[in-house]
């Protein structure tokens, strides 16, 4: 049955033939190039302009535009809004996943719709619904700056636009997670005599902790550079409500590059280490964040 | 068609699949690799399509060496473990698509190509799910379809990989003489891979046990089950 | 509203604190302002809204703001599936910091990319210095918007199909080539239509996220009444003037664009689901 006088030449590979489910070298090295050049014009180069022109006039000028009372005022500001914003819509993400994830209910896709809305809607248009909300000229409005308690042109409103526009951020990480992980742990916690409580305290938050952290930090990225939405609700009133992307504007428009570059490249730095933190994340912890991207 | 193997290996990085490996399939047999997982079973079956390269050794095709024809030159029928349909086809498109996939002065016109399909269909006895999408089909419908889109190319050989591997035991009992009668009807030299002893010796002429990269013992179903060559082939088969 | 979401029966304890914050929270920061917004423009009356937006100007920019948008994400429909293929298929030195750098539209606040790309278009700029030697002009022209758009809108397509092209099984392609089919047809008939619904809902959140842009905007727009004048930064204008009922009736009028985009998505995912059994 064997033909051992057939002796095996060993057959050389010829040139096209090649494993089957991949492009040939030259269309991998051209499609290659041309995603890397694209990501070098559009996304690169205009992060490293930020740097360069901050930089401009040396280091020294640039930070000592970092000191003069508008910008540390600007920094300020901003933290606070990061500090109030971010940690609210946490706690709104935990509870509304919680709510979507746990328990099955009626119109579920449509309070879905109705947390994801603010990503479609344009945040020049969320920062004037809150000022025909708010503002003065309206009943609740009026009645809120008369007891001394204005919320246009002032911190609170800053603070809602920050958190209209970052509004869905940890929803949508915890969500998909949490769908994944289903309900089983959390009832043999109650079974086992756990409350309520304490089963979400030893049991959930541990399973959703890392797709948490994940939702916050670009919540948090967001919050601290809203333009469009803040600048319609702040007022632009220097010293007192201009965030640092306002300032960012404010310095630009004086013709004050280095000091409005200088601002700028705190934020991408900012912008930066998210990123990096988001990608030791998504290294550290793919399995739990694994649903998140799937979505 | 008459294949031969010979000497065939193949290593992937520093694991060896496949020592050197010679084997004779005679025109219009039906034969099973029959083997654990790792056997290289499935490799052999993949180098004999042309969706790998052997590190060493050639095939031949009646005679002609095949070892440098790409996998579209060896119109090869290849039926996949998890059918690989197009999800995003009708079945009657992914049955049409290798006729479709020809270049223009070979390809049949469209009445031809519904012709052949609407053949083809008939004679997986599924009729009337040319217009279904293959996420609307059970397990067993998707089989026959996959069969019925290596038909369709006219193939020289026929190639199955696990065949009946995902299946739930009755529909397995089906598809078997599913497959053995499109066998006969078609006189196409068949390779089945199968981990499971009792479907190669039902189904075969010729049985190949293999293990470990090698071939232990090549015979028919009988021969086997009466003079084992080697204790792992022994093992094996009263398992 | 809180009929419409009865619960059924569950051991699940948190219900009620859950939907109450939910729902608190949803009512303060969405529903409320968008009502008051809506009713501001009932207030106002249809025929007034219909006015307001009735003029050259306001459809020059409305025209302008959608036009551009839509190039936009039709550039990052191509570039962004582009870019996927390129991540997800195939290794390269840097492929990790790559990836990661895809998402820095998201990451870089809008102001900041727009000061950024601004500088670089700009005549006097790295790019804008050359177009200029070529007789054209990037930044205070259409151009510019453009840019700014497609550079907000990049990440979407991308990080929409690149888990679909992880999750096609090796043997579809192969199945492909046993039928005959080169490369070249397996990408064009089997590999792209199994991207498209994916692709097609990056390409809308795109759509949707240029249209209302703003930041990255007004900066390298020049801002030009009937030129480079976009939607939201007329908004602006009205509100710095005080005509509230002007800005409503032009904020209802890109709420409306965005309600029928999001109603586009979910129309894209309901058809990929039926066609091909899920998303």
């Amino acid at each position: 049955m064997f033909d051992s006088t057939l002796h095996a030449a060993a057959s050389e590979k010829p040139a096209k033939w090649r494993p089957v489910a991949e492009e040939s070298r030259p269309v991998r090295v051209l499609l290659i190039a041309l995603a890397l050049g694209g990501l070098a014009v559009l996304v690169v180069a205009p992060l490293a302009v930020v740097f360069a022109e901050a930089l401009a006039r040396g280091a020294g000028q640039a930070l000592a535009s970092l000191t003069r009372p508008e910008a540390t005022s600007a920094i300020r500001l901003t933290l606070i809004v990061a500090a109030i914003s971010v940690p609210v819509n946490a706690v709104f993400g935990i509870a509304a996943a919680w709510t979507i994830t746990k328990f099955d209910f009626r119109g579920k896709a449509f309070l879905i719709t109705l947390i994801d809305l603010p990503f479609s809607i344009s945040p020049v248009v969320a920062g004037l619904a809150l000022v025909l909300l708010f503002g003065t000229n309206s009943l609740i409005g009026g009645w809120l700056v008369a007891s001394g308690f204005p919320i246009i042109f002032a911190l609170p409103g800053i603070v809602l636009a920050s958190i209209f526009v970052t509004f869905p951020f940890v929803a949508r990480e915890l969500i998909p997670v949490m769908i994944e992980q289903g309900r089983a742990e959390e009832e043999a916690a109650l079974t086992l005599g756990a409350s309520g409580w304490r089963t979400f305290l030893t049991v959930t938050l541990p399973n959703i902790k890392w797709a948490l952290l994940y939702g916050v930090l670009l919540c948090n990225a967001r919050a601290m550079g809203e333009f469009g939405a803040v600048a319609v609700v702040s007022g632009k009133i220097r010293g007192q409500t201009a965030t640092m992307p306002i300032t960012i504007e404010m310095l630009y428009n004086e013709y004050l590059s280095v000091a409005a570059f200088s601002l700028a490249a705190v934020l991408a730095a900012l912008g930066l280490l998210t990123l990096a933190l988001k990608t030791v994340l998504e290294w550290r912890h793919a399995d739990q964040l694994a649903a998140t991207r799937r979505h | 068609m008459h294949i031969e193997i010979d000497e065939i290996a193949k290593s992937f990085g520093s694991t060896t699949a496949l020592h050197p490996v010679s084997l004779a399939i005679p025109s219009g047999a039906l034969v099973a690799l029959l083997g654990p997982s790792g056997s290289g079973k499935t490799t052999l079956l993949r180098i004999l399509g042309g969706l790998e390269f052997p590190t060493s050794g050639r095939v031949l095709f009646d005679g002609q060496d095949a070892t440098g024809l790409t996998v579209q030159e060896r119109r090869a029928g290849f039926v996949f473990q998890s059918y690989a349909l197009f999800r995003h086809m009708t079945v009657f498109e992914n049955i049409a698509y290798g006729l479709r996939a020809r270049p223009r002065r070979s390809r049949p016109n469209r009445a031809e190509i519904g012709r052949r399909v609407t053949r083809l269909l008939d004679l997986i006895q599924l009729p009337q799910i040319g217009g279904r999408f293959p996420s609307q089909l059970s397990g067993g419908q998707r089989q026959r379809v996959a069969l019925a889109r290596a038909l369709a190319i006219e193939p020289r050989m026929l190639l199955l990989d696990e065949p009946f591997g995902a299946l739930d035991a009755r529909v397995r009992k089906e598809l078997r003489q599913g497959l053995r009668e499109i066998h006969d009807s078609t006189g196409l030299t068949t390779v089945f891979v199968t981990h499971d002893q009792d479907e190669a010796m039902e189904l075969a002429d010729l049985v190949v046990v293999m293990s470990m990269g090698r071939i232990e013992q090549v015979g028919r179903p009988q021969d086997i089950r009466a003079r084992p060559a080697t204790p792992f082939v022994r093992e094996f088969i009263d398992a | 509203m809180a009929l419409a979401f009865r619960l059924q029966k569950s051991p699940m304890p948190g219900f009620g604190l859950g939907m109450g914050i939910t729902l608190a929270m949803l009512s303060l920061i969405v529903i409320l302002p968008v009502g008051a917004l809506l009713a501001r423009g009932i207030s106002y009356g249809p025929e007034a809204v219909w006015a307001t937006i009735n003029t050259p100007r306001v459809w020059a920019a409305l025209y302008l703001s959608f036009r551009l948008a839509f190039l936009a994400a039709l550039v990052n429909l191509v570039f962004g599936t582009l870019l996927a293929w390129v991540l997800a298929r195939y290794d390269f030195p840097g492929r990790r910091l790559v990836d990661a750098l895809v998402d820095l539209p998201f990451a870089l606040p809008t102001a900041v990319a727009g000061i950024a790309l601004t500088a670089l278009y700009a005549p006097n700029g790295v790019f804008g210095s050359i177009v200029r030697d070529l007789g054209g002009k990037v930044a205070y022209t259409q151009w510019g918007i453009l840019i700014a758009l497609i550079f907000v809108g990049l990440p979407f397509v991308t990080r929409t199909v690149q888990p679909v092209i992880a999750e096609i099984e090796q043997e579809v392609e192969e199945a492909s080539a046993t039928l005959g089919a080169g490369r070249f047809h397996t990408l064009r008939r089997v590999i792209l239509p199994m991207l498209l619904p994916a692709a097609l809902t990056g390409f809308a959140l795109s759509l949707a996220r240029a249209v209302g842009e703003y930041g990255s905007v007004i900066f390298i727009a020049g801002n030009l009444p009937m030129k480079t004048e976009i939607a939201p930064l007329l908004i602006v204008i009205k509100l710095e003037e005080f005509d509230y009922d002007g800005a409503a009736a032009i904020g209802i009028a890109m709420l409306l664009i965005s309600f029928a985009m999001l109603l586009a998505i979910n129309l894209i995912q309901i058809w990929s689901r039926r066609r091909i059994g899920h998303v």
